[in-house]
């Protein structure tokens, strides 16, 4: 009796230190949350009683350079998740299941994501300009695409071994082009992998900075960059600054909330698996 | 049964497979163009004295010159230094404070996966982001941090100043990644054998001769690796570091990226620059191959 009293006292004990924990862990970002809610004139204050107000968001949603930036974003990220799943799925489901010798071309992948985005910098911003291209959506939809293949063709590669085998070789005997066993028995199977592979590759292009910021100017220049002009804008307006981090951030807040499960696994697939 | 599968086997093996290759040949041809392409010609523009503002100076050759110039630079080294001291000391904190929440998340807990998901957001919240709230916290005058520090009676700290900047960045990245840690060797806590921990407990081992003899063994791959995959993401920060302190104050936080971005956008010296960026290149393969050697034998063994 007094064992499983203090067991589940033990437990709850513990669970109010993780909460305690948790709380001042996410004190920054909700510190920062919180002064989007604020006037500019209480921004520096220390009070967390504070009337809310909408004045920052409304001036940077009112400002249409914010918007813009904002639509390249989603556009920009859209189709690099797109082309990234539609590239690397094929060659993922190659690497699972055909006959081929794919391990040194799996280590040349990450040999590749190994390698320091600012060491190519310089050589793809002069190609980009050289073609005309700097300050568009195409090229860092390019750019965003390659870069994160390596990753996605790593992470679907372990979706991809984990529907048997014997499920390809089955549909081979009966007649199955590869093509057909990939698109209607191999892609509906690893669809939650495709999702989750999709979500990672989302966040990456949504976050990434320095190719955005060497590379465009202001018509296809993404979110991440809105940080910087505001910043310069506006000076000191913190809730101005406040509500576009709160923005900006929401989206791959909610994305990994709701995909828990998927981006730990992806997380620590490739890493420990194994 | 059997006749079919051998059927199968001959059939695969009679035809030449050239079908898998054509699956991959997509994402071969980008890597290829995008990534290795630009690669050759950085290796190539190293060797010239090209300087974007000098036309027609892409063609006066320089042999090793830019190497040698960069080698022999102390602002160089000092960067290098720099890089290494950030990865080193912000790796070994979020690879501390991770594991202690991870032994702790190890309990049974109410709201456990609650505590999960909400873990995560650092993770992924925008590093441009990131920075920008630091840079609101650090605020010297007014500043959440040390406004706090007076509260609780002590010295207000200039935390992006000379003394403190570094620190600071080190503070942000790790807030930043210790979820990252905490994570994967919760994974490793969770497929610790349950009956090696009894073994060791009928044997009268301790809490901490059980965490030291049997835990810590089967956690060392989990957190070695995470702390070299983390490691390699953190030489290559720049988003963070650039919004925050633009390499400042002085050259207390210019770390290798930030210094190439600065030669990179002053100079327009592009020898000079991509020649910095090889170098670069090769530190950052070095310190990863023991990652690569482990995880290309990961991908041998048979899925």
């Amino acid at each position: 009796m007094t064992f499983t009293l203090s067991h589940s006292a033990k437990r709850l004990l513990l669970s109010l230190l993780c909460l305690c924990l948790g709380i001042v862990y996410l004190f920054p970002y909700a510190w920062m949350v919180l002064t989007g809610f604020r006037s500019a004139v209480d921004t520096l204050s220390l009070r967390f009683i504070f009337e809310p107000t909408l004045e920052g968001f409304r001036s940077v949603l009112g400002d249409s350079i914010f918007r813009a930036y904002m639509l390249n974003s989603i556009i920009v990220s859209t189709l690099t998740t797109v082309v990234v799943l539609t590239v690397a799925a094929p060659a993922a489901f190659a690497l699972a299941h055909l006959p081929i010798r794919g391990t040194g071309f799996l280590l040349f992948v990450l040999v590749v994501r190994m390698v320091p985005g600012i060491a190519i910098l310089i050589p793809i911003y002069l190609v980009a300009s050289r073609l005309g291209v700097l300050d568009t959506h195409g090229v860092l939809i390019v750019l965003y695409a390659t870069f994160n293949l390596p990753f996605a063709i790593w992470l679907l590669r372990g979706f991809f071994c984990d529907v048997p085998g014997e499920i390809r070789e089955a549909a081979i005997i009966d007649g199955c082009s590869e093509l057909q066993v990939f698109l209607k028995i191999m892609l509906p199977l690893t669809s939650s992998g495709i999702v989750a592979t999709g979500v990672f590759v989302f966040i990456a292009a949504w976050n990434e900075f320095l190719f955005a910021l060497a590379l465009t100017n202001s018509f296809a220049s993404t979110a991440p960059l809105a940080m910087v002009a505001f910043r310069s804008e506006y000076g000191v307006q913190w809730p101005s600054i406040g509500a576009a981090a709160f923005i900006i951030s929401t989206p791959v807040v909610l994305f990994a909330v709701v995909m828990q499960r998927f981006l730990v696994r992806g997380l620590t697939m490739g890493s420990v698996k194994g | 049964m059997p006749a079919g599968l051998r059927k199968g086997q001959i059939h695969r093996r009679a035809k030449v497979p050239l079908e898998p290759y054509w699956f991959m040949a997509p994402a071969v041809i980008m890597l290829a163009t995008v990534y290795l392409g630009p690669m050759i010609y950085a290796v190539m523009t190293s060797t010239t004295h090209w300087v974007l503002t000098e036309p027609g100076s892409e063609t006066i050759r320089a042999g090793l010159e830019n190497y040698k110039d960069v080698l022999g630079a102390a602002s160089f080294w000092q960067a290098v230094k720099i890089t290494l001291l950030y990865t080193l000391t912000s790796v070994t904190l979020s690879l501390t404070l991770g594991t202690l929440l991870a032994l702790l998340l190890d309990n049974e807990l109410h709201f456990a996966s609650f505590f999960r998901s909400i873990m995560l957001i650092p993770m992924v919240i925008t590093p441009a982001v990131i920075a920008i709230f630091w840079k609101l916290l650090y605020e010297q005058e007014q500043g959440v941090l040390n406004s706090l520090l007076v509260a609780m009676g002590f010295a207000k700290v200039a935390w992006l100043g000379l003394d403190h900047a570094f620190f600071a960045m080190v503070i942000m990245d790790s807030w930043q990644n210790t979820p990252f840690f905490m994570l994967v060797i919760l994974a490793g806590l969770q497929s610790v054998d349950s009956n090696l921990m009894d073994a060791a407990r009928v044997d009268g081992a301790n809490v901490f001769q059980r965490f030291r003899y049997v835990v810590l063994p089967h956690l060392v791959p989990y957190m070695l690796i995470a702390a070299a995959f983390r490691g390699i993401a953190t030489m290559n920060d720049f988003d963070k570091i650039w919004l925050l302190t633009q390499g400042g104050p002085g050259e207390a936080t210019t770390t290798i990226t930030v210094y190439t971005y600065k030669i990179a956008f002053s100079s327009f010296d592009m020898g000079r620059t991509t020649a910095i960026a090889m170098i670069f290149v090769v530190i950052v393969l070095v310190a990863s191959a023991p990652l690569l050697r482990h995880l290309f034998r990961t991908a041998r063994r048979p899925a």
